[in-house]
């Protein structure tokens, strides 16, 4: 019905070919009982590529990512994140876990651990990585967060806006491939936001590919290479950001923008 | 490009998510039914050994033991002392529910006061009777003050001329005539207070007059009951101290009353303190906003504070009904003859000890069950609906 | 005045109760205040305790109990209070000292009482050790906050560490001593401590079992605790007096204290199952979504974070659950003729010296004050832990 080139997220940014995809879901379908959250996604995301999806809640969107690294089973489809498909096999699932990093939007840092331990368990217990390497990777990571400071503080003595930072250098210490991004600025305090969000900024900068899933319209325009417009389920519209933003197509997209813009 | 179902032939079985956790489980129930089975096997080697039997033959045995205070022949079969024995039980924990429920409740609204002395005092009850274990209650209660204090028949104390406090037990003035009937009676007056409460309570929808349901019911209970009574000729009897008993009136046996007391002040002080958490837990909006709205203190408990209290309560206060029937286990340590304590003596008579505890456990686990399942439907009735 | 007034006697009532119970608590306390220190024959009590505190034990190896006792006092003092200080705990000398007196006044003062009873002579060199290793605990705890390379140690190594001495010396006493002499108040004591140290792992595994999104093994789970608890305990300790010895192979001969340690073990774990549930289903579910995220083998976000903050968040109530198990011990001698403290506070009254003379008031009353002062400092420690661990979280 709609036009192909708007509901499937597969064409990547203009200089990008189609099968430097690093993240590709074909025909992706998620059912619950009786109400379907995904609906025939197709979406793939480029190496070095900024996607961020926005959309009304429901419609689907944190869902998608979380597919992606199997925190939800989708029921139909394929999905395939660095040439591994994401299947039922445990060790596929194991090394796309590995390979991707996720920010949630309650930061979920772990309080019994100092914030160097949370950043370093992942290295240590995954990649076996010694345990002074593992922590000298965690100040590194810290210092480009800009909090150093904080190493040895508990979660819950650091601000919103601290954590969240603390969260990002956690799913960075993986060196993933992919980063994605489950609205990580929804949680946070008016006056925080702007600390993370300059921190996911510097990362899109250094090449990182991340999938950002958002209600930041600003951050979105300035950082996304594409901006995917998600409504009931299904990707209604695809676009730059200055497509998407100043001219939209879609009846829903519109009316999505008029309410938030 | 690609096909649009999702892959899973590929997946070497040693992998798949699924395969695992399937295997994982039945490992797990091998590991235990292996246990089981260990266990099982020990005991048939072990009692065919020992050559006792191990069915449940032994309840078709004649007793060979009376129960003190009440009327049991010494020949009928052990099946029927577990009766009598189940039946005691039931007596002892349908009474320690209800006053313990009555008393706790008080207590704990008592630690609320406004009123220092009265917290003080109920706050020393609790604190005193919480730290100190059942059987140290009891065995004192029994020993120091029922066997020990309470005086011989001779010299029995008669508070008030209505009761016969003695060693021998506590006589209650009681009705003549069966128990039966007057268990009808009283649900017919229940039915016929409820009706007319709910009665009143209509009308005053709809005309706006004050309902005064309590106290209509209140009326229409005693009405009901009072008439009843008379109609069926039923007459008080006072106990008299006659020979080396009493005459008349009904004879609470001493443990009986030494279980009964010990279990209503250990457990309330338990439903105490739980009546004061969950009004306390009643978020303080709840009274501020009632509080706006002028209701009065009586109306705001009666309306706002009390039901939502209730709700929280209802669950632990449960749970402490159900902790005071296993604890009336201990009557077999003061020879109250409940069912532990019929089960005790059967085995010391002869009767195989492994079947005839089982089947007290199993007894317990029925009551139990039964309980929590006339609990959780009290839950679901009176559960907020949440969004 | 207006204090007594507004509290006392605000409305005709409230009047009316004050007098009702201020007589009530003024012959209470005096009556009682009377029977302990004039009327009361304590004499029953200093002559029989050694058998109410230890029972029969034997006299060479006394020692090893008492130094058990001192190893346990000083893991506790060494053990808790190590985590890190944050700058709003640290109290003024004066302000701990306080505190320190309203937590464990009531033990030292039970310690006198226990003192005077047995004697200066007797007593001293068990007490001094007592003080000695509470100290030396507290020494190891201090060093371990301030000294770095004592910091450094892995919060399990150091654990298990300052628990060997205690661990060391409870087996030694075990081994040592005759079991079957055992009696008193040490068997109550020791009853519960190995109970609740053995039904942990099973009470944790149950509580997984419960928890976990495997049907069956599910249903094992919540069979065993639903099972256990809707049994009662006395009934449990009965049937393992005469049926314990059908389930074991013929070999193994188990003796009383045995079989009271099975039961109180199987039945704690599954209370204790209920417990460790709870502290589960405290943990967001946001953190085992990380922990997956990060690519974390189920089992290591379970053993690494799941786990350790459930067990820290349900402290008191597992504070509690010891508390009941150790008043409970007291079935074990009703059900199975073992010697604890209560069953030997019956029988000195049937001593030649004391028998019909109404000594079961004394013995009893100290019983219940030896069992009071045990659960009372314990559930206030509780209180006092679980104010701590909800003003920590966020």
């Amino acid at each position: 019905m709609s036009n192909k080139v708007f509901t499937d997220a597969t064409r990547m940014s203009d200089n990008r070919h189609e099968s430097d995809a690093i993240v590709r879901l074909s025909g992706v379908y998620k059912r619950y009982k009786d109400f379907e959250a995904l609906k025939d996604i197709n979406f793939a995301v480029g190496t070095q590529e900024v996607v961020v999806i926005i959309g009304p809640s429901g419609s689907g969107k944190s869902t998608l990512i979380r597919c992606i690294n199997r925190l939800e089973e989708h029921d139909e489809g394929r999905i395939v994140v660095d040439g591994t498909e994401l299947s039922m096999d445990i060790r596929n699932i194991q090394e796309i876990r590995k390979e991707t990093g996720m920010v949630f939007q309650n930061f979920n840092l772990f309080p019994h651990l100092s914030v160097l331990s949370n950043i370093a368990i992942g290295p240590r217990q995954v990649r076996n990585i010694p345990k002074a390497e593992a922590e000298a990777l965690a100040m590194e990571l810290l210092t480009r967060v800009k909090i150093p400071e904080q190493a040895d503080k508990f979660p819950s003595q650091l601000s919103g806006g601290q954590q969240q930072r603390v969260a990002i250098a956690r799913a960075l210490a993986m060196k993933p491939k992919v980063m994605l991004f489950d609205e990580p600025t929804s949680a946070l305090d008016p006056e925080m936001i702007g600390e993370v969000l300059d921190a996911i900024k510097e990362l899109a900068q250094e090449g990182m590919t991340m999938v950002v899933v958002t209600h930041e319209m600003g951050f979105a325009r300035e950082v996304a290479d594409r901006v995917v417009f998600m409504a009931d389920g299904e990707i209604v519209e695809v676009g730059t950001p200055s497509e998407i933003f100043d001219n939209p197509q879609e009846e829903r997209t519109k009316k999505f923008l008029s309410q938030i813009l | 490009m690609s096909p649009l179902t999702a892959v899973s032939a590929k997946t070497p079985p040693w992998r798949d998510i699924r395969v695992l956790r399937w295997l994982f489980q039945l490992v797990v129930l091998a590991i235990v039914v292996g246990i089981l089975y260990w266990l099982y096997s020990n005991y048939q080697v072990n009692i065919s050994k020992s050559k006792i039997p191990t069915d449940l033959r032994f309840l078709g045995n004649p007793a060979n033991f009376t129960f003190p205070g009440q009327e049991f022949d010494q020949s009928s079969p052990v099946r029927a002392a577990f009766v009598q024995g189940f039946y005691n039980t039931l007596r002892v924990a349908i009474a320690g529910i209800l006053l313990s429920i009555a008393l706790g409740t008080l207590i704990g609204m008592a630690r609320l006061s406004k009123n220092f002395l009265v917290r003080a005092v109920s706050t020393a009850y609790v604190e005193v009777i919480r730290n100190i274990p059942l059987l140290l209650l009891l065995t004192f209660m029994n020993l120091a003050v029922v066997l020990q204090t309470f005086p011989r028949i001779e010299d029995a104390w008669k508070p008030l001329d209505l009761f016969v406090v003695s060693n021998r037990g506590i006589a209650i003035p009681w009705f003549d005539g069966s128990t039966n009937t007057l268990l009808v009676v009283i649900a017919l007056s229940v039915v016929a207070a409820i009706s007319v409460g709910w009665w009143r309570t209509r009308r005053s929808d709809r005309t706006g007059r004050p309902a005064r349901s309590l106290s209509a019911s209140l009326l229409a209970f005693i009405v009901v009951s009072v008439g009843a009574w008379m109609a069926l000729g039923y007459s008080w009897t006072l106990p008299v101290v006659a020979d080396r008993g009493t005459e008349g009136g009904l004879r609470l046996d001493p443990s009986f009353f030494a279980l009964l007391v010990t279990l209503v002040i250990y457990t309330s002080s338990h439903i105490a303190e739980i009546v004061r958490g969950s009004i306390l837990a009643v978020p303080r909006g709840q009274g501020e906003a009632a509080d706006a709205l002028a209701l009065s203190h009586g109306t705001k408990m009666r309306l706002v504070i009390l039901p939502q209290a209730f709700r929280i309560a209802l669950p632990a206060i449960g749970n402490q009904a159900m902790n005071l029937i296993k604890n009336s286990s201990l009557g077999a340590a003061i020879s109250y003859f409940e069912l532990t304590q019929v089960a005790q003596i059967t085995v010391g008579n002869g009767s195989p000890a492994v079947p005839a505890f089982t089947l007290t456990l199993v007894v317990y686990l029925c009551i139990s069950l039964v309980t929590s399942l006339i609990l959780n439907l009290f839950n679901r009735r009176l559960a907020l609906v949440e969004r | 005045m207006s204090w007594i007034r507004h509290n006392l006697f605000r409305t005709w009532w409230d009047a009316v109760l004050t007098v009702a119970l201020g007589a009530v608590s003024v012959w209470a306390i005096s009556s009682l205040a009377e029977f302990v220190f004039v009327t009361g024959r304590w004499e029953i009590i200093e002559v029989n305790l050694k058998l109410m505190l230890v029972g029969r034990f034997p006299e060479q190896h006394l020692w090893l109990a008492s130094a058990s006792v001192m190893a346990i006092a000083g893991w506790m003092a060494a053990a808790f209070g190590s985590d890190p200080r944050r700058p709003e705990d640290v109290m003024s000398m004066k302000a701990k000292l306080w505190d320190t007196t309203q937590r464990f006044g009531l033990i030292v003062l039970l310690g006198v009482t226990l003192m005077m009873l047995a004697g200066l002579q007797e007593s001293l060199p068990v007490v001094a050790g007592i003080i000695g290793a509470i100290v030396a605990g507290r020494l190891l705890n201090l060093a371990r906050r301030r000294m770095s390379w004592l910091k450094s140690w892995p919060g399990i190594i150091w654990h298990l560490v300052v628990v060997s001495p205690a661990v060391v010396m409870v087996s030694l006493t075990l081994l040592n001593a005759d079991l079957e002499l055992w009696g008193g108040f040490l068997v109550n004591f020791y009853i519960a401590i190995i109970s609740i140290v053995l039904c942990f792992p099973l009470g944790v595994l149950l509580a997984l079992g419960r928890k976990s999104s495997l049907p069956i093994v599910r249903l094992i789970s919540t069979s065993y605790i639903e099972l256990i608890r809707g049994a009662p305990l006395f009934v449990l300790l009965l049937l393992a007096g005469v049926a314990l010895e059908f389930f074991v192979p013929p070999s193994i001969a188990p003796g009383s204290i045995f079989r009271a340690v099975t039961v109180f073990t199987l039945f704690t774990a599954a209370y204790l199952a209920e417990i460790v549930r709870g502290g589960l289903q405290s943990i967001p579910k946001g953190q085992l979504e990380a922990g997956k995220a990060l690519g974390l083998p189920a089992w290591k976000i379970t053993l690494m974070i799941t786990l350790p903050q459930a067990l820290r968040n349900v402290i008191p109530a597992q504070i509690g659950q010891f508390i009941s198990l150790f008043k409970d011990t007291t079935l074990a001698g009703a059900a199975l003729s073992i010697v604890e403290v209560l069953k030997v506070s019956e029988a000195i009254t049937k001593q030649d010296d004391f028998l019909g003379k109404g000594y079961i008031y004394e013995s009893l009353t100290f019983v219940a004050l030896l069992f009071w002062v045990g659960s009372y400092v314990m559930s206030r420690e509780s209180q006092r832990l679980e104010k701590k661990l909800g003003v920590g979280q966020r």
